[in-house]
């Protein structure tokens, strides 16, 4: 029996293997390429199908996308500043404040991207773009629930047991416990208000998310039929199947920019501007708002009819005019919100 | 043997050389130092952070530790989170032992498919395990549907995010943690004690309370040991399962870690859990230590 | 004297072989319960599926739509088999050096060498992705790799330890006064003995490398997406039943894999 060679195979095998990795194509991080992070599912079908392709043919750059929130993504560079694992950030407002604050976020050059022009000057500044507008609202489950008004109505005895709480942790689960504060007396800084509604509503909870991607998988399995959430999933989910309808709260309808930033000592700052730049164009903004992938261009070029319900939004003027938190002042105020959060809904 | 050695031979060595048991300690040293680097420094890192002062990584002191130790909140994570290592313990043991039992008096042709039914656990992903306990306990789920089918309920149970819940599935996750080391020192076990019990006139229990269990201990608490350190942190289980509302060291360290950005406090979370997790580790160890020299002598 | 079967046997065989069904069914339920759920015709997890078809598999095969997923299990693969090979290679090392002796170093080191499986790996996870990102290291499939090996030798060192304790020590002296040098030795004797414990070792740790989520939840990067990272997405986010796909394949194929295992080293009587 050759017995030793076994082991011997066993070891070598694993060197050459060990070897080989490390020969493998390194991210060489040359011209013509970029890594960019987006946001695990819907968004990620999206970006593939439109974004990849465009880039490639307009620019001659190939990217490599990486599924992560927003939060992870500035975890990561965080975790690695000086190397960071990729090039651009897609961000939400929340996470935008935490990562321009620890430095991560490299100035932004607005002229580098040719179709800067085509957007309102209040989508960019110095820090990054806009790249999506998100509508958050309230969803339901038409089959199951009767069609709620507004934030109040989350609290209604005829849902019992059937509301889905997410908490501070995203940025619509922050702007959604901001306005239902405001139903009960509180404000964009004062959120006191809500966690006492909470409080009283505990005993009918339906289910209470901390994972920010967790309200999908929870409305699909009928884990509860309510709850609030952007507009985007809800077509996304309506699109595979899922019984759900979005509501815009009668109080008004929150919104909020995705944006676009280079990172900090990105290795491929040229092909990032590029990338931008490529996802501001008509082409790709139009393609991206199209079902089934509604992500709200912000280009002045690509009007939100017909894509979009006329239900929901007819116009860029009428987005400007729904609720917009500033972050700024909310982020700073996040953390307390988030632990006391987890104090309060606490088994 | 493929051939007889002769003189001259490279394969005999020098008379002159030690007997190799003694020249062996140098073998442990590359894992050794690998440990060292690439174990003990991290941690060693992490207990360093974990006496920073602030999220900015300045200053030194026990700032954070003194944050976790003011807060009632803290301690009742930590203290939920062992409940749960424990209760988890205690289901596997409940179930486990019996299988383990019935593993030791199967035919031995059916010993390999019940072995691999026992190590099924270990062999799917622990994603895939979740998932299943997902489509088990959910609203729309199996467990539910049953009852519904049987009329033993009108409107579905709660059964995920709930403690029992997590427990119960936990207990199938970590089943093969128990039983593999049960097993391994029941078939160690003279037969003929128990015959001789029966023989002596021990009703089944009496045996089993008397005999098989003590001389199993070892076995036993070695199983306890790693089921308990193995479900206190299973992370993926306890945030899909348990929910939302379940606020566990494992969540609350990644909590910390990557949504608050907080890792000093994130790096106390993780020493104040390494710390309990090794206090009843050492706690249930010198116990079996203890009750082996009674069953030995 | 036969003893005549009392109440208490009977409560005894009763009481046991429910408690040992229980658990049996625990044990195998789940398993069962996701290969149904993976021919699911739906888009939901509902159980029992209301109708079954194979459009989970055939998306999860599709180069175009799972592509990312095919990138995953590769590195999955990779990174586990590395891990193993590392970890064969410096825990055999310890185990021949550690096995059977009771000094008190050799028992501090096997502490040591077991800690991983008692201490919290998320702790660990986070500690090692602060280490790295101290020693300004980008993650990377070798800083993975590096991951993995701490927290699976101790497998390995279990099972080629328990080996070498059923290893007849008369062996290795026969041979060593034979005038056998210790390498000549190690490879003739020792090592056809201790291969299936080896082996066996080898195979969990090749599991728990595949399976392991809580290191590499903090290393995973773009570069080195790994497949339970992958499927803890597409499971939180998007409720993707290709999942359920694709446990059955790793089911199926890890069942494939014990089977040859057992052939090979008669895995289940290496594990008890």
């Amino acid at each position: 029996m050759s017995t030793p060679a076994l082991t011997r195979r066993t070891l070598l095998a694993g060197g050459a293997v060990l070897a080989t990795t490390t020969l493998l194509p390194r991210p060489a991080r040359a011209a013509g390429r970029i890594i960019a992070p987006v946001y695990p599912g819907p968004w990620e079908e999206a970006y593939r199908a439109v974004v990849l392709p465009a880039v490639k043919k307009t620019q001659d750059v190939d990217t490599v996308l990486t599924p992560l929130l927003a939060l992870d993504q500035v975890a990561k560079v965080k975790a690695s500043r000086s190397t960071p694992p990729f090039d651009v950030f897609l961000l939400d407002p929340g996470p935008v404040v935490v990562a321009a604050e620890d430095g991560l976020i490299d100035k932004f050059d607005p002229s580098r991207c040719k179709n800067i022009g085509n957007l309102q000057k209040s989508f960019y500044d110095d820090s990054g773009v806009a790249v999506a507008a998100q509508i958050v609202g309230i969803a339901y489950n038409p089959k199951k629930v009767e069609r709620p008004k507004g934030w109040k109505d989350l609290f209604d005895p005829k849902y019992y047991g059937k509301v889905g709480i997410s908490g501070f942790g995203t940025t619509f689960g922050t702007s959604s416990l901001i306005e239902i504060s405001k139903q009960y007396g509180g404000s964009m800084t004062n959120v006191d208000p809500a966690f006492e509604q909470l409080k009283k509503w505990l005993p009918h909870v339906g289910v209470i998310a901390q994972n920010p991607v967790a309200v999908n998988t929870l409305f699909q399995q009928g884990q509860m039929d309510v709850t609030y959430t952007n507009y985007q999933t809800v077509s996304t989910l309506k699109g595979r199947g899922v019984d759900i309808e979005f509501v815009k709260p009668d109080t008004g309808p929150i919104a909020f920019y995705t944006t676009l930033h280079v990172v900090k000592n990105a290795p491929n700052k040229d092909n990032a501007y590029k990338y931008i730049d490529t996802v501001l164009s008509t082409e790709v903004q139009a393609a991206l708002q199209k079902p089934p992938y509604n992500l709200l261009s912000v280009n002045k070029n690509v009007p939100l009819q017909p894509d979009m319900p006329t239900d929901l939004v007819k116009s860029h003027a009428e987005l400007a005019s729904f609720i917009h938190h500033d972050w700024r002042i909310i982020a700073p105020l996040r953390a307390g919100w988030i632990e006391r959060f987890n104090k309060e809904i606490r088994q | 043997m493929d051939r007889a050695l002769q003189q001259g031979d490279p394969a005999i060595a020098t008379p002159r050389a030690r007997a190799p048991r003694e020249r062996e300690g140098w073998l442990a040293l590359p894992l050794a130092l690998y440990f060292c680097l690439f174990f003990l420094a991290p941690l060693a890192l992490l207990a360093g952070i974990s006496l920073r002062t602030t999220p900015q990584l300045e200053g030194f002191g026990l700032v954070q530790y003194a944050k976790f130790a003011g807060d009632p909140f803290n301690w009742s994570v930590l203290w939920q989170t062992l409940l749960i290592g424990v209760k988890t313990v205690a289901l596997t043991a409940c179930i486990g032992i019996p299988l383990g039992l019935l593993f030791m008096d199967a035919p031995r042709r059916l010993q390999p498919i019940l072995l691999f039914i026992i190590v099924l656990p270990l062999l799917t992903s622990v994603v895939v395990r979740t998932f299943a306990w997902m489509v088990i306990l959910g609203r729309d789920g199996l467990v539910n549907n049953a009852l519904t089918a049987l009329g033993v309920i009108t409107a579905p149970l709660r059964l995920l995010h709930t403690e029992l819940g997590l427990v119960v599935s936990l207990s199938q996750i970590e089943m093969p943690l128990m039983l593999l080391p049960l097993i391994s020192v029941m078939s160690r076990l003279d037969p003929h004690l128990k015959d001789a019990s029966a023989a002596l006139g021990a009703g089944r229990w009496r045996t089993l309370f008397r005999v098989t269990l003590p001389l199993s201990l070892p076995g036993l608490l070695a199983g306890c040991l790693l089921v308990f350190a193995s479900s206190v942190t299973a992370f993926v289980s306890q945030t899909i399962i348990g929910g939302g509302r379940m606020i566990l060291m494992p969540f609350y360290l990644w909590q910390q870690a990557t949504t608050l950005f907080n890792w000093p406090f994130a790096a106390t979370i993780g020493m104040v859990l390494l710390v309990a997790v090794l206090a009843v580790v050492t706690t249930l160890n010198a116990l079996g230590r203890r009750s082996r020299a009674l069953v030995h002598g | 004297m036969a003893r005549q079967t009392t109440a208490g046997d009977l409560s005894y065989r009763v009481v046991l072989g429910l408690l040992s069904m229980v658990a049996l069914l625990i044990l195998i339920v789940p398993v069962v319960v996701v290969i149904i759920t993976s021919f699911t015709d739906s888009r939901s997890l509902r159980f029992p599926p209301p109708a079954l078809s194979l459009r989970w598999y055939s998306a999860l095969f599709d180069p175009v739509q799972s592509a990312q997923i095919h990138t995953a299990a590769w590195n999955s693969l990779v990174i586990a088999v590395s891990a193993t090979a590392i970890s064969v290679a410096l825990g055999t090392a310890a185990a021949l050096a550690i096995s059977g002796r009771r000094t008190w170093w050799t028992q501090a080191l096997d502490a040591l060498f077991m800690s991983p499986l008692i201490l919290p790996t998320l702790a660990f996870g986070l500690a090692a992705l602060m280490f790295f990102s101290t020693l300004r290291l980008p993650l990377s499939i070798p800083l993975m790799i590096l991951g993995h090996v701490a927290v699976i030798v101790p497998f390995i060192l279990r099972t080629t330890i328990a080996s070498l304790s059923q290893l007849d020590r008369g062996l290795l002296d026969t041979s060593s006064s034979l005038g056998a040098s210790a390498i000549y030795t190690f490879r003739r004797v020792t090592l056809p003995a201790i291969r299936p414990g080896i082996l066996a070792g080898a195979f969990i740790a090749f599991m728990a490398s595949v399976d392991n989520v809580s290191v590499s939840l903090f290393l995973a990067g773009p570069e080195n997406d790994v497949l339970p990272i992958r499927m803890w997405n597409m499971l939180e986010s998007q409720l993707d039943v290709r999942t359920a796909a694709v446990s059955g394949v790793l089911i199926f194929t890890t069942a494939i894999l014990v089977v040859v295992m057992d052939r090979i080293v008669g895995l289940t009587r290496r594990i008890s």
